[in-house]
């Protein structure tokens, strides 16, 4: 009871947390940067973090088992896995362009994960046999990780396509800040495969007036770059792990099962990726593209594959029927 | 019929091509490129070619057939192109047919588009793929590196070879240490990244590079220094390692046997009996002829009532019945031995031993009942009175698993339910029944599979080969020019922090007050500053 009742408290607070800290950003991006505003927004990521990491903590202790084994407790490791990339030292440069990011999807996850549409399996379930293995803390988390730092990546990138379609329409009059940006990602993802070709034809003309945007997409496609890069390494772990964990637990270790074949699929778009950048024609808008389509493999792999409930991996299966 | 077609012409059909384009289209080309070509046939005699580059740029052109061309420069080929390019795709059931010049089909103008994308890539990517000097190329090099493997001392120490085989006096006559220095001051500039650092001696800036883990060559005046090297090589090792779990993934698939079974608690089967070879490969080896059996099959339960778990207690016996090894396997734990991998995958209900008026025990058949879903149900049915009658009545059993029977009387009403070890008695029609125990029958895959340490090897090397890569690989040149230094650099990944890493390396070049080499000009600025 008391496990329940403090992971409702952390739950609340996280996502609270969250919610703040994304009304700061807008504030900071629409009103002239205020210092004290942007560092408690910085603070307010880290707390999200620890009190993310509290609650994983609790549900662990209190179930008996890492807290991975159904798709609540994977969305709730995502958003856990956002902020972690968040607070890496390594991404602290950079800042302004992540937490853009970073903060919107991990609400979007956190409140996924805590709405009504997954109740029924808020409750901590039990371990069915062929998850009972030390390698389920190895595999899900690589494989939760690597899908977190490539949706940040290819979040990037669909941004960089964003700006690259709106530059070329002139609609989108230059302005200091990526507000806009990125209330229009989802909007702006479906009207940029639209765009696309256009934007293969596009190329980059760069005038003074544009320096500021030039510069922005310059930052944004290295970034995803190496964003991608990390989560690449990520998915290579998480996938390899899995395949020696089903040589142990069910006798292959590949079965073509369609889980196995997205994150296959997944590996092999991002790999594409990786491969586009080695060339510098196609580097910028071409890669961009690539990583934007790879965004959509990762909700199938991630979601899709679940919601058919089909073969080895229906573990985090979930039915939207509302009862 | 399908007029439309897509080859790809010969050399020589390609070079008439590009004489058409030159002389009656003026078309700008990419020369030395792969051609493809589709092409369709007109009414009216003409044809509609088109030609993809390798450079993803088609062209469409119209060209006229034999008759109205005759009389231009170009007869020969463009005599040649409609009867050698048009080939019809087969009808169904039909040999496929060569068509003149002339068939006047009008195929889909969108149809054409789709054709020629979908027809031109495979070719494309197969002629690349099959191109065998490239393949003869890189057994060559693997071949190569390996021998000079052989005649280059291992594991020694990178000082060891730098000695051994010195940049001026090659050893190996191919095998040389060549660092790139840079002589110019303007190829410096010209680098990603480049700065000027006055009154610097490019010794210390060696010295700063080296502390932070570069790798430092100087000569004269002019310095190289690299980082990250394994990050530049490790792509490479992902490639390798690929080809790796590609080999091992086809020796699994070539040379491995499988085999499913279910054996109720108690009994035993041999395994060569119920492994099937999967391809070519597979070969039979001696622990084939191990007898396994199953001692105890059982499961575990969550307070919930859940299955946590499967046991199977197993016992291998080689030919002369002397037991090799024994061990209770669960999901996720398999047993090995001899190559054989014994996997606990399935289980289901074999038998019920029941005690009828204090008789038996007697052990009552359970057959699975396909009801709804795949929820697994197993039935068995105790006859009562006589046997042989055509109106047989008795008692019905159900299991769902080991943990309960449900027991129904002879009119199929619900008579009570017990657990098999409970040893409480039950009485249905004044009958009295005693469940003593439900006997499972243990779901057991096994494999042998040869490819799986080459595969994991592969893995290994993957996870590790991918690691490195996101490392990058920095090269930094300098050169002394009087009392200043031009800084230039360069970087394969991390160009975002290259500004960055190198400004802050910079800061730590300590600035030279007072140098016995520097020039009676600077000396001055010294003393009158």
């Amino acid at each position: 009871m008391i496990f329940s009742t403090l992971e409702h408290i952390l739950t609340h607070i996280s996502f609270s947390i969250v919610s703040i800290v994304i009304t700061i950003h807008f504030i900071t991006f629409l009103v002239d940067k205020i210092v004290n505003l942007y560092d408690s927004s910085e603070k307010g990521m880290i707390i999200t973090f620890f009190c993310i990491t509290g609650l994983l903590v609790t549900r662990w202790v209190y179930s008996g088992h890492f807290p991975l084994s159904d798709l609540y407790e994977s969305l709730i490791f995502l958003s856990w896995s956002l902020s972690l990339i968040h607070i890496v030292p390594y991404f602290k440069k950079n800042q302004n362009l992540l937490s853009t990011i970073i903060g919107p999807s991990a609400i979007f996850t956190q409140g996924f994960a805590t709405s009504g549409l997954l109740t029924e399996i808020h409750e901590s379930k039990i371990l069915v046999p062929a998850l009972q293995s030390e390698w389920l803390i190895m595999h899900v988390s690589m494989m939760i990780l690597g899908y977190a730092a490539l949706l940040c990546g290819s979040l990037l990138s669909v941004s960089l396509l964003v700006i690259t379609v709106r530059k070329k329409r002139k609609f989108f009059y230059m302005s200091n800040h990526l507000l806009n940006l990125n209330e229009s990602f989802f909007f702006g993802e479906i009207e940029s495969m639209n765009e696309r070709s256009n934007v293969l034809q596009n190329t980059s003309f760069f005038s003074p007036k544009n320096y500021y945007r030039s510069q922005l997409i310059q930052q944004l496609d290295y970034w995803s770059y190496r964003v991608i890069s990390l989560g690449f390494i990520f998915l290579t772990i998480g996938i390899l792990s899995g395949a020696v964990w089903a040589n142990e637990a069910w006798g292959s270790y590949w079965s073509w099962d369609p889980k196995e074949t997205w994150a296959f699929i997944t590996w092999i778009v991002f790999a594409i990726y990786l491969h586009t950048r080695t060339n510098i024609k196609l580097k910028g808008t071409n890669s961009a593209i690539v990583a934007s389509i790879g965004f959509l493999i990762i909700w199938i792999c991630y979601f899709g594959v679940n919601l058919l409930g089909i073969g080895l991996h229906s573990y985090g299966s979930f039915t939207l029927t509302s009862n | 019929m399908n007029n439309l077609c897509s080859t790809t012409l010969p050399k020589i059909e390609a070079y008439n091509i590009k004489n058409v384009f030159k002389s009656r289209a003026h078309y700008s080309y990419p020369t030395n490129s792969f051609l493809y070509s589709s092409c369709s046939t007109k009414n009216g005699g003409k044809i509609t070619l088109t030609l993809t580059f390798s450079s993803k740029k088609s062209v469409f052109c119209k060209l006229e057939t034999s008759k109205s061309e005759n009389n231009t420069k170009g007869k020969k080929k463009s005599s040649q192109l409609p009867t050698k390019t048009i080939i019809a795709a087969p009808e169904p059931g039909g040999a496929p047919t060569v068509s003149g010049g002339g068939a006047p089909v009008e195929p889909p103008e969108n149809k054409k588009v789709g054709s020629r994308l979908l027809k031109g890539l495979p070719k494309k990517v197969l002629s690349v793929l099959s191109n065998l000097p490239l393949a003869i190329a890189e057994m060559f090099a693997v071949a190569a590196l390996m021998a000079l493997g052989t005649v280059v001392e291992q594991g020694e120490n990178p000082d060891f070879y730098f000695r051994k085989y010195p940049e001026d006096n090659p050893a190996l006559g191919f095998f040389t240490w060549r660092w790139s220095f840079s002589h110019s001051t303007e190829a410096i500039r010209k680098q990603e990244y480049s700065d000027t650092l006055p009154r610097a001696s490019v010794r210390d800036l060696g010295v700063v590079l080296m502390g932070a883990g570069y790798e430092v060559f100087l000569k004269g005046p002019s310095l190289y220094a690299f980082k990250g090297l394994a990050g530049r090589l490790a792509p490479i090792g992902v490639h390798l390692a690929l080809l790796l779990i590609m080999a091992g993934g086809t020796l699994s698939a070539a040379g491995s046997f499988r085999g499913s079974v279910t054996v109720p608690q108690g009994l035993n089967f041999v395994i060569g009996d119920v492994l099937g070879p999967s391809g070519f490969l597979s070969t039979p080896s001696e622990s084939f002829n191990t007898e396994v059996h199953v001692n105890r099959f059982s499961m575990d339960y969550y307070s919930s009532g859940e299955v946590s778990q499967f046991h199977s207690d197993l016992s291998l016996f080689d030919l002369s019945g002397k037991e090799i090894m024994r061990k209770t396997i669960s999901v996720n734990d398999p047993l090995r031995y001899g190559g054989i991998t014994i996997y606990q995958t399935d289980w289901s209900l074999s038998a019920l031993q029941i005690m009828k008026d204090e008789e038996g025990p007697f052990n009552l058949a359970l057959a699975p009942l396909k009801i709804n879903g795949d929820k697994k149900l197993y039935g068995a049915f105790l006859p009562v009175g006589d046997t042989d009658s055509t109106n047989l009545k008795g008692i019905s059993m159900l299991a769902r698993d080991m943990q309960s029977i449900v027991l129904y009387d002879q009119e199929g009403k619900f008579a009570g339910v017990r657990r098999p070890n409970s040893k409480l008695p039950i009485e249905i029609d004044g009958i009295k029944i005693v469940v003593l125990d439900a006997i499972g029958s243990t779901g057991l895959d096994i494999k042998t599979d040869p490819g799986v340490p080459i595969v994991y090897a592969g893995f290994g090397a993957l996870m590790l080969t991918t690691c490195i890569s996101f490392l990058s690989h920095t090269q930094i040149w300098a050169l002394q020019d009087g009392t200043t230094v031009v800084i230039g650099g360069k970087t394969n990944r991390s160009k975002g922090e290259l500004p960055d890493d190198m400004n802050f390396l910079l800061d730590q070049v300590p600035e030279i007050v007072e140098s016995s080499s520097s020039s009676s000009s600077t000396q001055s600025d010294i003393v009158s500053g």
